[in-house]
């Protein structure tokens, strides 16, 4: 048979005894194909004839014929090579490309289920800055840490103004001359010795006593029974300072060690709402955006990207064409990429300039929140790459079951997510896509704020903030190259990647191997 | 633009170079099974040129062998060669083939025009190629005033014609169709038959497939009968018949006096019976129903009785079948 791939046209395949009762007939009606055959056959043997041996031709003449063939084929390779760009095969792939994805850009357009998951995001992420935003401009009742705000004896003098001029705060009738001193207003002794700290990791000695109640600086009397005997309570040989233990290679603090009434009365409601915004950015990118949004819009987006028009019967019109099924999953993608992408980068943008005019900040517009939000927008565009190439793959090997395994997957990523979150050097978790996409934000969060260890632990200490949870809750360095964030960046974004070519060459594969039925 | 570098060798990326004398088609020694059901059995042809009708009843195995043919499928066992290629490996042969399947599922969404210039592009064709293209084949199924209507809304024939309007796009040597005449009007019927036609006459190979003989008739001569997934006999159409006409084969005539009638086309030497299924019906059984059908005029005339209705009730792919498969008429 395969000497002669037609040769079964000579005994055609009939059903015995049928066609027999009259043979004559039928075969003499079936000449025309018989002639197609025999001429194809021939036409086949001459195109598999061998060309004419070279031992008939003379040495050097078969050496110049061999030349000029060789001559011709460079010839040949020229020509193709110089074609006009319109012309080459990569400029047509650009065309099938650019129909193929704007042809899925289209087919979303028409169906509801697209502006439902899209408008679903977009209200969830609406919603979360209307909670934030109420939380920004709700003021926050600061703490009198030290008490020293306080007139216990009621004498008009706030506690804090009598120790400075030496007067008995416990007792009424001991207190400053009212003609010569006029009694402060009792805010004035809240917040009153703020934290200071220069940013430097490797500086452990840091701390002011910006009310004098460890030094005695500015006191009537700086031998008051009210100073601390012991000015050195650290141990780090220097009085009323602030000792800090850190790591300057990882930017991390351990301990912070105070002596005596030292950075004792910090401005409460500027280090809450910081630590607020800052666990919102991180919170709200980590699961909001990377993670909820990240997972759901591919969940509900990609899985039928192919497996739909397989299910629908229609997968045939694209497939029907002289283009390879890989580059059909493969645009389809890219026409999913086009629509996705905008629209986290639309979300993102909004969610920045929001929380950028909220946020406290020193001036209207608070920029220096920019890279994390950039991480943010990275992690989201390579978690909803990664996840819809996933889930398009999973649609493709199991139509039927495709969006229950994908489901089932999301699951899976959730606890992964969960224990990222608290754990990020958990092995288990390198195995799943949103511990690389929490990780990138990691890393660049560490690079938008320098001193977020130091905020925490600040944060720590004050534990009638309450707030410290949520910043720990949501903040961690990189955990895979501890103290490098940009080598952890780098790293996180090709695991992403590698994670997607591989979905994407299963995909493929089993899209190559399908039957469409 | 992500280049597919696994394609290799298959797509466009390399240079392929069909062999123009071999046959468009060829399957040796097919087989197709789903599971435990067999789809094709054993199915060997070839085909180049021409109008080829495909005729079996629903679950012959035509759609499978199209399938097979355009790649959608792989066979369980033998081998398919869509120009020399094996069709479901690569898709380089699409290029030069239009292939209308039988689902009625298209992009109701799109406009006739969106959808024919969209897939046209996958040719390879600039947006405003495709778009000139496309308009023409509209126009050449009879579609070109409602090219920009949305197919949703197109009527049943129309939703055809669009789908063979598609297939038409490329230019394609070899066009298949897979009933393309099935739940249309009878206007969208001869247009579609005309076209088909013209394909025909204009150098195409053409396969068309139906399960009515009638329909296949008007279109072809060359047909291909498929039966419980095997090749039941190729050949033409008309041979058939003829071998046909020499069985026992049936004519109802419909007249208000069938015993009158029946006496009347006794004598005639190849009417071997008749009988009269109802008052109002006369059946004359006979081996050779040309002659029989000759004489008919003759007979009626000359025994004055009004015939209000011939009928060939063999005259169908079920009788056809029938005799071909179990040699009863």
């Amino acid at each position: 048979m395969e000497d002669d791939p037609t040769d079964f046209i000579k005994e055609p395949t009939v059903v015995p005894g049928q066609i027999s009762k009259a043979p004559t007939q039928v075969d003499s009606t079936s000449e025309n194909f018989e002639r197609q055959v025999e001429d194809a056959v021939q036409a086949q043997a001459l195109a598999t004839a061998q060309p004419p041996q070279p031992s008939a031709q003379s040495a050097p003449a078969a050496a110049a014929g061999a030349a000029v063939t060789q001559f011709q084929r460079v010839q040949t390779q020229a020509a193709q090579a110089f074609r006009p760009l319109t012309n080459t095969v990569w400029s047509r792939l650009d065309r099938k490309a650019t129909a193929v994805t704007e042809f899925t850009l289209r087919q979303y357009r028409t169906k509801n289920s697209t502006w439902v998951v899209l408008g679903i995001g977009m209200v969830f992420v609406a919603m979360i800055l209307m909670f934030y935003g109420e939380a920004m401009s709700s003021g926050f009742e600061s703490v009198d840490n030290d008490g020293d705000s306080h007139d216990y004896d009621g004498d008009g003098y706030p506690t804090g103004q009598e120790k400075i001029y030496g007067t008995n705060p416990w007792d009424e009738n001991s207190h400053p001359d009212p003609e010569l001193v006029t009694p402060d207003p009792p805010e004035k002794w809240i917040d009153e010795d703020g934290i200071d700290w220069d940013g430097d990791y490797s500086n452990s000695n840091q701390g002011f006593d910006d009310d004098g109640d460890c030094t005695g600086v500015g006191w009537v009397d700086n031998e008051s029974f009210e100073l601390p005997r012991n000015q050195d309570t650290n141990r780090d040989g220097i009085n009323c300072n602030v000792r800090y233990t850190m790591n300057s290679t990882t930017n991390t603090i351990y301990r912070i060690n105070a002596d005596p009434y030292v950075d004792e009365d910090p401005d409460d409601e500027e280090f809450l709402k910081e630590s607020l915004h800052r666990a919102f950015v991180l919170g709200f990118g980590k699961i909001g955006f990377a993670f909820l949004i990240g997972i759901f819009v591919p969940l509900f987006l990609a899985t039928g990207l192919v497996r739909d028009e397989m299910e629908r019967g229609t997968l045939h019109y694209i497939m029907g064409k002289p283009i390879a099924r890989a580059e059909i999953l493969a645009y389809r993608l890219l026409g999913y990429i086009a629509l996705v992408w905008p629209y986290a980068t639309v979300l993102i943008l909004v969610t920045a300039i929001v929380t950028g005019f909220l946020a406290p900040s020193d001036s209207i517009f608070r920029f220096h929140d920019m890279s994390a939000w950039l991480g943010i927008l990275l992690a989201s565009w390579l978690m909803m790459l990664a996840y819809g190439t996933i889930f398009c793959t999973l649609g493709v090997i199991s139509p039927r079951f495709g969006l229950w395994i994908a489901i089932a997957f999301g699951v899976w990523e959730f606890a992964m997510a969960m224990i990222s979150l608290g754990a990020p050097n958990f092995p288990l978790t390198w195995l799943s896509v949103s511990h690389w996409g929490i990780e990138i934000i990691n890393c660049t969060s560490v690079l938008a704020y320098p001193d977020q260890s130091y905020l925490i632990e600040i944060a720590g200490m004050n534990n009638d903030w309450g707030s410290e949870a949520a910043l720990v809750g949501f903040y961690s360095p990189p955990s895979v190259i501890a103290g490098n964030s940009f080598a952890s960046l780098l790293i996180s974004i090709f695991v992403l990647v590698v994670f997607t070519v591989f979905a994407l060459f299963i995909g493929q594969s089993s899209l190559k191997r399908k039957e469409l039925n | 633009m992500i280049p597919d570098l696994s394609q290799v060798g298959t797509s466009e990326t390399k240079e392929w170079a069909p062999v123009d004398e071999a046959p468009h088609i060829m399957l040796d020694h097919v087989t197709k099974t789903y599971g435990s059901v067999m789809g094709l059995n054993d199915v060997s042809i070839a085909i180049k040129g021409g109008v080829t009708g495909i005729l079996g009843q629903n679950g012959a195995g035509k759609s499978t062998l199209f399938k097979l043919i355009v790649g959608r499928l792989q066979p369980s066992s033998g081998n398919v060669h869509l120009f020399g290629t094996n069709p479901f490996k690569n898709p380089a042969p699409y290029s030069r083939i239009g292939y209308v399947s039988e689902s009625e599922h298209l992009y109701d969404w799109m406009t006739g025009l969106d959808f024919v210039a969209t897939l046209a592009r996958l040719y390879g064709y600039t947006r405003d190629e495709a778009k000139e293209k496309a308009l023409h084949v509209l126009d050449f199924v009879g579609l070109g005033d409602v090219a920009n209507k949305e197919i949703g809304k197109y009527s049943k024939g129309m939703r055809q014609r669009v789908k063979i309007a598609h297939a038409l796009v490329n230019e394609p040597d070899l066009i298949i169709l897979d009933e393309p005449l099935a739940g249309c009007d009878p206007l969208a019927r001869t247009t579609i038959m005309n076209v088909v036609r013209e394909l025909g006459a204009s150098g195409k190979t053409v396969l068309v497939s139906s399960h009515i003989l009638s329909e296949i008739e008007r279109i072809t001569e060359q047909i291909i009968i498929l039966h419980n997934g095997r090749l039941l006999a190729i050949g033409n159409l008309h041979a058939i018949r003829e071998l046909l006409d020499k069985h026992p084969h049936r004519i109802l005539l419909r007249t208000d006096n069938p015993r009158g009638l029946g006496t009347a086309f006794l004598p005639h030497e190849d009417v071997y019976g008749v009988r009269f299924p109802n008052s109002d019906e006369l059946v004359v059984e006979t081996n050779n129903l040309s002659s029989v059908h000759q004489a008919l005029p003759r007979i009626c005339h000359e025994s004055g009785i009004r015939v209000t209705a011939i009928e060939n009730p063999d005259d169908n792919l079920e009788s056809l079948l029938g005799y071909l498969v179990e040699g009863r008429s």
